[in-house]
């Protein structure tokens, strides 16, 4: 074939590493992007069990309005614990570290990331940063919630300077990985692969990688900032020292803003890889869902102080904020009606992967909307600080992230494993997620509006009835989780064999064996088009061989 | 370390003298390293953002009871930290036309000054401390600001002189040669960054 001839030159295309030998290099310190995507993946679904258990720690406390399950300290710190949990070791790391590593280097057309060492050594601060954080209960938890705002930061027991430390080490894992990630997607796309050409879930990673790029590293600042505060007495943030509370805010939340796309945009990339596939259908839009991943990943920068409307900052400071944060529900909701769009007059498949696909868009819509209550100043200053912005972010981080996660592990579990996820309980999990979730978190609008403070361990009785709802609607969303669990052990045993593409996707990653092999392509293809034209032949050359027992590419040095 | 590595493990590619895996290799380790360069500017960014935010704060600057910090001094150390940067220019291009004794002797030079801006700031900072009574926790928003944030350029230059030093010992050892050599490229890269690190800081500390 002429395109393999091309390539023998020997540029990094024809690199291949000689096969890992033995069960620690192989599985524990891989160097192989597939292996270390499916290690972040198991560490985070740990992480997501344990924070999940403490959200049920939460959700029992406010059983009872007078509380009683755990005393007022503990849950200060249960939540807070909580909510820094998702965000670092089980949101952020399962975008871009699992399905990132996993899925994107195949999609590119690479045999692996750019900087194979450097992306174990990510991968193994990951777990260590996420024990440093857990171990934080031992020597009294930080309570101020995830976002740490002096002066109760600097109050906080010893534990609050570990978080900062852990905070720190997984944020420099995620600076890492971002950079790793860039410099593959920009580098070592296959031939004739513009950048015009890449699946959208590329280029959701594209616009994602700055901004745990940039965004990571400035947070880093802030941490280290208080640390040295906590530890040395370093003022910043003291105001009695001549620090500035507002100072810590500003620059926790220059990173946490686009921290939410971080959280996001990974998302919205499988959503576009999988509605396609099951209603059988070009995407509608492409270059605008690419343009406005980047959109969004730019104007993240410029909308950070709307979380601060009630913190005291200058008015005329207020107004540009708002219609900044305005601005970025256009390109999102340019994204929704392309995803609408992409579904009507589909021959639509309701597999489970598809199903969570869908909820995704329905829910995180919601979420996006009441995100518009809270950016516009006057109502944010009456919502600010109540149930209400729980009910928002657990929207698009449960209905958007983790729907997301959700529907791409079903996606791209045949990938990973040779074996089919077992669509029953799949369907259960769905079902019973999705009423489990509206059942916690839609009370929470109304009682928002009411006027319950988050970030309380007893509340005013008259909101009981509702918070029992939510209690029990949670336990449901656990039980929908544990049997997401179940179905992963089962799959992995019993689950049909998957073959190379159980869902005639067209991507680059669905013409190679499930799983893959560890130099991933025989050849490495060319790319002749975009991957979403269901009606035409595959837009590939080179690929001639993955399927048959041709012979594996010769491992550099073993000439 | 890796870098050295590659041109025996692949010279059976090399066509025409031309090593692609080297070349495109270098490509991405170059695009990676100035990555890294940027994601490092974001954190003295934010450090910067910290001063000016709580500079701007307060009534006056310094601070009530705190002395001028001596600019003279400060001048004179800035221009040996410059004069590294020439010197390491000259070092990279002296390698570049194969003239290893002049290559050695300007690298050598670039560490040395190095060292001497190190010392200069040790200076600065003995004196601050014992003669201006100013410290790093112990005088406020000043202290705070300014030592972490020249005490992180001064950690940068540190970890600089370090880094030279290696590239010193491996290019005598014939790690690099005149056509790979992007170790040294690398080296050259980051000296200039704490360089241009440096202009701002100096201008933010002691100009404005």
């Amino acid at each position: 074939m002429a395109v393999a001839a091309t390539h023998v030159g020997g540029g990094i295309a024809d690199h291949v590493h000689p096969e890992p030998q033995g069960f620690i290099r192989r599985y524990v310190f891989s160097i192989d992007h597939k292996i270390i995507g499916i290690q972040y993946l198991i560490t985070g679904f740990i992480f997501l069990v344990l924070a999940g258990l403490l959200a049920e720690v939460i959700r029992t406390q406010l059983m009872n309005a007078n509380g009683g399950f755990v005393s007022n300290n503990t849950y200060n710190e249960v939540y807070s614990i909580h909510g820094s949990a998702m965000v670092w070791l089980v949101v952020i790391p399962l975008m871009t570290g699992a399905f990132g590593n996993f899925v994107m280097p195949l999609q590119i057309g690479a045999r692996d990331v750019a900087f194979p060492w450097l992306n174990m050594i990510s991968f193994w601060m990951f777990p260590v940063a996420g024990l440093m954080l857990f171990s934080s209960f031992l020597m009294g938890a930080p309570v101020a919630g995830w976002t740490e705002y002096p002066p109760m930061s600097l109050q906080g027991e010893a534990g609050t300077s570990m978080w900062c430390a852990a905070i720190f080490l997984v944020g420099i894992s995620s600076t890492l990985t971002g950079m790793n990630f860039m410099v593959t997607i920009l580098k070592m796309r296959a031939p004739g692969m513009t950048l015009t050409r890449m699946p959208l879930f590329v280029w959701a990673q594209l616009a994602t990688a700055p901004l745990s790029m940039v965004a990571t590293t400035a947070l880093a600042g802030a941490l280290a900032a208080l640390f040295m505060e906590r530890q040395f007495g370093v003022p910043f943030f003291d105001p009695t020292k001549g620090g500035s509370p507002l100072l810590w805010q500003h620059m926790f939340w220059f990173y946490s803003h686009p921290a939410v796309y971080i959280m996001i945009l990974p998302a919205f990339g499988m959503i576009s890889e999988i509605l396609p596939t099951f209603a059988r259908k070009p995407i509608f839009g492409y270059k605008m869902i690419a343009f406005s991943s980047v959109t969004i990943a730019l104007a993240g920068f410029m909308v950070w102080a709307h979380h601060m409307f009630t913190s005291g900052l200058a008015p005329f400071m207020q107004l540009p904020f708002m219609l900044l944060t305005f601005v970025i529900a256009v390109p999102t909701g340019v994204k929704i009606f392309s995803w609408i769009t992409t579904l009507w007059g589909g021959k639509i498949h309701f597999t489970s992967a598809m199903l969570f696909a869908i909820g995704f868009v329905v829910l995180f819509a919601l979420g996006g909307i009441t995100g518009i209550f809270l950016a516009s100043v006057p109502t944010d200053l009456h919502l600010h600080g109540t149930y209400f912005v729980v009910a928002h972010f657990h929207y698009v981080l449960v209905g958007g992230s983790l729907m997301g996660i959700f529907a791409g592990f079903y996606y791209w579990f045949p990938k990973m494993s040779g074996r089919m996820m077992n669509e029953t309980l799949g369907k259960w999990h769905f079902w019973l997620f999705v009423a489990g979730f509206n059942g916690t978190f839609l009370p929470m609008h109304w009682l928002g509006f009411e006027g319950m403070p988050r970030r309380v361990a007893v509340y005013d009785p008259q909101f009981q009835f509702w918070n029992r709802v939510e209690s029990v609607s949670s336990y449901v969303m656990t039980f929908a989780i544990l049997l997401f669990f179940i179905n992963i052990l089962v799959s992995l045993r019993r689950g049909k064999k998957a073959g190379p593409n159980p869902w005639k996707a067209r991507t680059l990653e669905w013409q190679i064996p499930s799983p893959p092999h560890y130099y991933n392509f025989k050849h490495v293809p060319t790319v002749y088009g975009l991957p979403y034209d269901f009606s035409e032949p595959l837009p590939y050359r080179g690929l001639e061989d993955e399927l048959t027992d041709a012979p594996a590419p010769v491992p550099a040095g073993a000439h | 370390m890796a870098v050295a590595s590659l041109p025996q493990q692949h010279a059976e590619h090399a066509e025409g003298g031309v090593d692609r895996f080297y070349e495109e290799t270098r490509d991405l380790r170059l695009t990676g390293f100035l990555f890294f360069l940027f994601s490092d500017v974001v954190l003295f960014s934010a450090f910067i953002f910290a001063y000016l935010y709580l500079r701007n704060s307060g009534q006056s600057w310094p601070p009530p009871g705190i002395a001028r910090l001596d600019v003279a001094f400060a001048a004179w150390n800035s221009v040996v930290l410059f004069g590294s940067g020439a010197t390491m220019h000259y070092a990279l291009e002296n390698w570049k036309h194969g003239n290893f004794n002049k290559y050695a002797g300007m690298l050598i030079a670039t560490i040395v000054l190095g060292i001497a801006f190190l010392g200069g700031q040790a200076y600065e900072y003995t004196h601050l401390y014992f003669v201006d009574k100013v410290s790093w926790a112990g005088s406020g928003i000043f202290g705070a600001s300014f030592f972490t944030l020249t005490g992180m350029h001064g950690f940068h230059v540190a970890v600089g002189v370090v880094y030279l030093t290696v590239l010193l010992l491996q290019s005598i050892h014939g790690v690099y040669t005149k056509d790979k050599h992007f170790g040294l490229t690398a080296g050259t890269l980051y000296w200039h960054f704490v360089d241009i690190i440096w202009v701002v800081l100096f201008s933010i500390f002691y100009l404005i």
